[in-house]
Parts: structure tokens; sequence; C-alpha cells
């Protein structure tokens, strides 16, 4: 037998019945072969890290605030590429239809960007979410201010293709804080993304047919002189989501 | 023993309903398990403990910090372990991802988040479904996602909300070797409608009734409350009905 | 059962549960060959960075030659790794002897202690492992004869004979302690 089976390893190698002798050798007994295969299964299994999340994580120095970005949906590059399509069309449609396109739909878009930005939909484990060291408010917020930051790049770039005035390229701006405080406060209040979005765009539409039929121009909504107005309703809005996440409250939907 | 859990006078409500009232309790190490009709508040006291709510009166010592002091939270909250009663979840994570995301938001050493979460997965059984898609996974299987997260970081309290619905016989005894494991070190409480889960893995019980706790002891003294009446098929059970129409009297 | 190479196939398109049953395989034996080399820490690194270097690189196993050659080819690169930033340069040079210590006598007896845990002699597992461990450790035999001797198949022998790795592992990690 034993010249049949010499113990070299190139022979234990090939051979399945000298491996499990082998594996029965008492030497080995003291290596923990089950925490190697948890060392093993922990990089089988997870799924590495992007790159844009990496840098966040370095930017933010905080891993859990990275990944919460990672795994925001109007963060996914898809999103991002969506709302520069439609701000894209918006400046080709500009000199037709003679209206400031771009600045009219960039205040909705940055609204449904941020409904979504709570959580991956709505935050499902929004129970679980608010029992966590890093607090459910503190992701909520990187969320929301990294889509509006994105958001207020596209709108940039978009108005410096079409030649209205400065008062209006930079005004939609105003009007797009206040849209995107109003999706969020209605996002989670009602803790549902999609309501926040058809809140923002419905108050939207509302605010520039208004200014539509009132002056006959629907550029009047995102002109300076309503600033006054946003910024009251942003305030009152902020409030209101710092209400809705506040942990003394019950939440609508829960039982 | 050290006194890990310690609620004082804490009263919660819900509109005007009071679903607990002025409780006080002090657990130490251990399984601690959580009995009683629905409605008896058993839900309410989880999620107060895991800070998920804030006690409307009264105050909390949770494993020595106060969680009304962010800070005191905060680190309260990395040692904490919670599976809520329904565990809502992100469908296109996978299993790995899932508990990965919570880990990290435990704000766990990051050299030791993936090797934990490998092992938390081993420890629930799934290590065949750790790169699935929550999506695909039965209940009884995202019961174990949800055990899987709330261990993760090797809580010192663990709460645990009906831990054990939708799983099978054998899954409930893995189930109870693990908490047993866990409570030679930390708390854990369980809250559970299974009187028999309690028998087996429990080295204390409390039974709650309108909002109130109205016995505590071993479970074998919790038989005992059933030798002289109370309907069940067992002991413990016989137990359970005698002090609750007690309790209703 | 599966073959290592169908296996090793798996594990190239991804396939996690392929490899927790190639490392169920080849981790024992390649642990002790590894073992008597270095200790059980630096085994268990090797052990590690091997598998993981499995899961990445399973692309690049042709077909040429044994799935098990390939993954100890594998080990032995990251065990010299090891050798040479440890400065052990004879664990490099003694793998690559594959010289084959016998177990010395402190161990056997060891091993005699670790088994005596097991129980007492009245019980009838216990009989039946001390049996099971002096077939395979004392009298070396193979898992084929031993399943011919028992008359049992060799898969639960070797199931078997996993456990009591196990249940040898933890006793005598207590009898460090002591």
């Amino acid at each position: 037998m034993i010249e049949n089976h010499p113990d070299g390893a190139a022979h234990v190698a090939n051979c399945a019945d000298c491996q499990a002798r082998t594996s029965l050798s008492y030497d080995a007994l003291d290596v923990d072969l089950e925490k190697v295969w948890i060392g093993v299964a922990a990089e089988a299994w997870a799924s590495p890290a992007s790159r844009p999340e990496r840098i966040a994580g370095s930017l933010l120095c905080s891993p859990p605030l990275a990944r919460a970005l990672a795994t925001t949906p109007s963060l996914f590059l898809s999103w991002i590429l969506a709302t520069a399509v439609v701000l894209a069309a918006g400046v080709l449609a500009t000199p037709i239809s003679g209206e400031p396109l771009p600045a009219l739909l960039a205040p909705a878009l940055a609204g449904a960007g941020v409904a979504y930005a709570y959580g991956p939909g709505v935050d499902p484990a929004f129970e679980l979410s608010r029992t966590m060291a890093t607090s459910d408010r503190m992701v909520l917020l990187v969320r929301v201010l990294a889509v509006f930051g994105v958001n207020s790049v596209l709108g940039l770039f978009a108005s410096l293709f079409t030649d209205y005035s400065v008062s209006i390229t930079l005004g939609w701006l105003v009007p797009m804080t206040t849209v995107s405080a109003l999706a969020l406060a209605a996002a989670t209040l009602l803790r549902s993304a999609n309501a926040g979005i058809l809140v923002a765009l419905f108050a939207w539409g509302m605010v520039v047919s208004t200014a539509f039929a009132r002056t006959d121009d629907y550029a009047t909504a995102v002109t300076v002189s309503l600033t006054p107005f946003y910024a009251a309703a942003t305030v009152a809005l902020v409030a209101l989501t710092l209400y809705a996440t506040n942990g003394k409250r019950e939440g609508l939907s829960w039982r | 023993m050290e006194v890990n859990v310690q609620v004082a006078g804490v009263t919660q409500r819900f509109g005007r309903t009071e679903v607990l009232k002025e409780m006080n309790l002090s657990v130490g190490t251990g399984v601690f398990g959580l009995l009683g009709p629905n409605g008896a508040g058993k839900t309410t006291l989880l999620r107060t403990l895991a800070t998920a709510i804030n006690p409307a009166n009264g105050s909390l010592r949770l494993l020595g910090y106060d969680p009304a002091d962010t800070g005191e939270r905060r680190a309260l909250r990395r040692r904490l372990g919670y599976l809520p009663q329904t565990l809502g979840y992100y469908p296109n994570f996978t299993v790995f991802e899932f508990v990965e995301y919570f880990a990290l938001l435990k704000e766990m050493p990051h050299e030791r988040v993936r090797p934990a979460v490998a092992e938390a997965i081993e420890r629930v059984g799934l290590e065949d479904r750790a790169k699935s898609k929550l999506k695909t996974l039965s209940g009884g299987m995202i019961r174990r996602v949800g055990i899987a997260q709330a261990i993760v970081n090797d809580p010192g309290l663990l709460l645990l909300d009906e831990p054990t619905a939708g799983l099978d016989p054998e899954q409930r005894v893995g189930f109870r070797d693990l908490i047993r494991a866990i409570g030679q070190r930390g708390t854990v409480i369980v809250s559970t409608h299974l009187v028999e889960d309690v028998g087996a893995a429990c080295s204390e019980v409390a039974l709650m009734n309108g909002g109130r706790i109205v016995f505590r002891g071993t479970p074998d003294e919790l038989s005992a409350r059933g030798e002289t009446g109370g309907a069940g098929d067992s002991p413990l059970e016989r137990g359970y009905t005698s002090i609750l129409s007690g309790a209703r009297a | 059962m599966k073959s290592d190479e169908h296996l090793i196939r798996a594990v190239a398109s991804g396939d996690d549960n392929a490899l927790r049953e190639l490392f169920r395989r080849h981790s024992p034996w390649l642990a002790a060959r590894l073992r008597r080399v270095m200790p059980a820490s630096a085994v268990e690194d090797v052990l590690q960075e091997t598998f993981i270097a499995v899961w990445r690189g399973a692309k690049r196993y042709g077909g040429e030659g044994v799935v098990g050659a390939w993954i100890w080819g594998i080990s032995r690169r990251q065990a010299a790794l090891w050798a040479r930033k440890n400065g052990r340069p004879e664990a490099e040079m003694e793998l690559a002897r594959e010289e084959d210590p016998a177990a010395s006598a402190a161990a056997k007896a060891d091993l005699d202690r670790a088994l005596a845990d097991l129980g007492p002699g009245d019980n009838a597992s216990g009989d039946a492992q001390r049996e099971l461990a002096r077939l395979i450790f004392v009298e070396d035999r193979s898992v084929a004869d031993v399943a011919g001797l028992l008359g049992i198949p060799e898969g639960t022998v070797k199931s078997r004979v996993y456990k009591l790795r196990r249940l040898l592992r933890a006793s005598l990690m207590q009898g460090e302690c002591r």
C-alpha cells in the first residue's frame, strides 16, 4: 500500500484516497477551517465596492454614508442620464417654443430625484433604519444634498445652452429648492417616494400654469420677484420634513 | 450579575390609549422571553428598547447608556441587535448586501464588516443563499436574514420580535441554540406567542397583559402556576392561561 | 458526486456553493500538508488566500492536470510568499522537499488523551468513534479500506471522520488551556 501511495505532495494532490487520509492527520487539528472558510466566503459573497462609492467613502470619511449614497436610486447612472436627456430635450425645444424650458423642467426633475432619495424606493426597512448608529436623518440629509447637487449642476449646464437673461437662468435654482423640499416633505410624511413625486409635480405644474394664466408667460414662475414666497415655503417644508422624520412620530402606515 | 436593561416607570401611548403602563423592568444576561396575548404591549416594549420610539414618560438605561442622550444613544445603537415584527427589506439587495448594509450602519470597524457578515449568514444557515436577491427568498428565509442582520455586530442587547414566525421546526431548534449562545454573554429579549419556544430557550420569562407585566419567573415557575388549573396541552400553557385569567379577573 | 473539474467550472461561472464544496474536499489535506512547515495561524492565512485565489482565478484553470494539484500549486506559492515575508526560508525548502515527518511520540500521547475525552467506555457512540479513530489515525488505513471493514458507505466514513476531527480539535485545544 505504501508503495502504491507515495507520500509526496505531487502524488497526494492527484489521489483522492491519500487526500482523505492526509486530511485526517493529527498535525492539522489546530487549524480552524471554519474560520478560514468565513474569510473566503466574505470575499466570494461580497459585491465589490464601486469606484464612486470608494470616492464618496473617503470624502465623507464614512463607509455607511457612502453605501447609502451608492444605493440611492436617483443617484444611479441611469437616473442621472435620464435627467440629462430630459434637460437636453428642453434645451433643443427652447428656440421652437420660445420658453426657457430647462428652467421650468429643472425644479420638477430635482423634485422627483429628491423624492426617490428617500431610501431605495421608499425605505421599506424604515423601522430598522431608525435604530441604527448612523441615524436615518443623517442618511437622508446626505442623500438629498447629493441628489440636489447633481441636479443643480445638470440644470446649470443646460442653462448655458439657452440665451435667456441671468435672472431667469438662475431664477430656477430657488424654486428648485422649494420643489425639492416639497417632494421630500411629502415623501417622508406619506412614506412613499411616488407620493412625493406626485405632490411635487402637481404643485410645480400649478405654479407654472398660474403664472401663465396671470401674465401670459410661463417664465414668470422662475423670476426673482417670487423669491420671498419660495423661501418661506422652503422653510416651512423643511420643518415639516424634520417633524416627519422625528423619532417620536408614529408612522401613518405603520400597522 | 450585570443589569443590561433597566426600565423605570416607562409609559407609552398611541393617541389616547396607554400601551405600556408605568413599566418597571430590569434584565441581566441570559435569554429573556416575553409572552402575552396580541395587544399586550410586547412589540411596543421591544420597539422602545430598540430606540425606535422614545418613551412618553419614564427613563431607560440600556447597556449602561442613556438613550435620551444623542451621543450615548449612538454608542448604544452600535451594540444593539433588533429584529422588528415586520421586516421591510430591499428586494434587489442580495442577502450579503443587506446584512452588510446594516453592519455598516451599525458602524462596525470597517475591516471586520465582511467576515462578520459572512459569519452571521452561516450562523442562520443561509450560506447557500448568500448571493441570492432577497426577492427570491421565502418568508422563513427573510426572517433568518433579519436575524442575521440583528446578530452581525455581536450585540450586547439583542431584541427579537416574533423571530420564529415562519421557521420550520428544525430551524426553530437551530435558532434556540443560536440565542442561547448569544445569551451566554449578552442579554437576549425574545417576544413570542409560542409557549414551547420559551420553555426550550429562555432562562427567564415575563408574561405581559394590558401594558403591564403580570408574571415574571423561570419557565419552571411558570409551569408550576398551571398545576392548580388553567387550560392547555402542556404545563407551560396551563401556567400561561391560568395567570392570564387571574390577571383579567 | 460532482467531479472537481465540474466544480471548478461552476466556480468560474460564479457559483459560490461549488467553491464551498471544493473547500470542503481540499482544505483538510492542504491544511495537514502546510501545517508540517508552518504554524496554525499561518496555515489559516495561506489557505484563505489560496481559496480566494481559486475563486478569482477559476477561469484560468485550463483543464490541464488534476484540480487538486492546481490548488496545491496555488497554496505552495502563497506559502512561499508567507515564508519569505516572515523570514522562514527553511519552510519554503521543506515545502519543496515534500518531507513527511512521522507524527512524534508526544503527539501520539496527546492524541490518546483526546480520544479518551471522547466519552466513557460504556458509551456506544464513544466506542464507535474510538474504533474509527484507531483505524484511521493509528492503523493509517484509507477511507475505502475502513468503509469495507465497517460495512458502511465511504461517504458516511468521511462525514463521521469530519465530525471526529472537530471533536478531537476541540478536545486538544482545551488541553492546551489546562
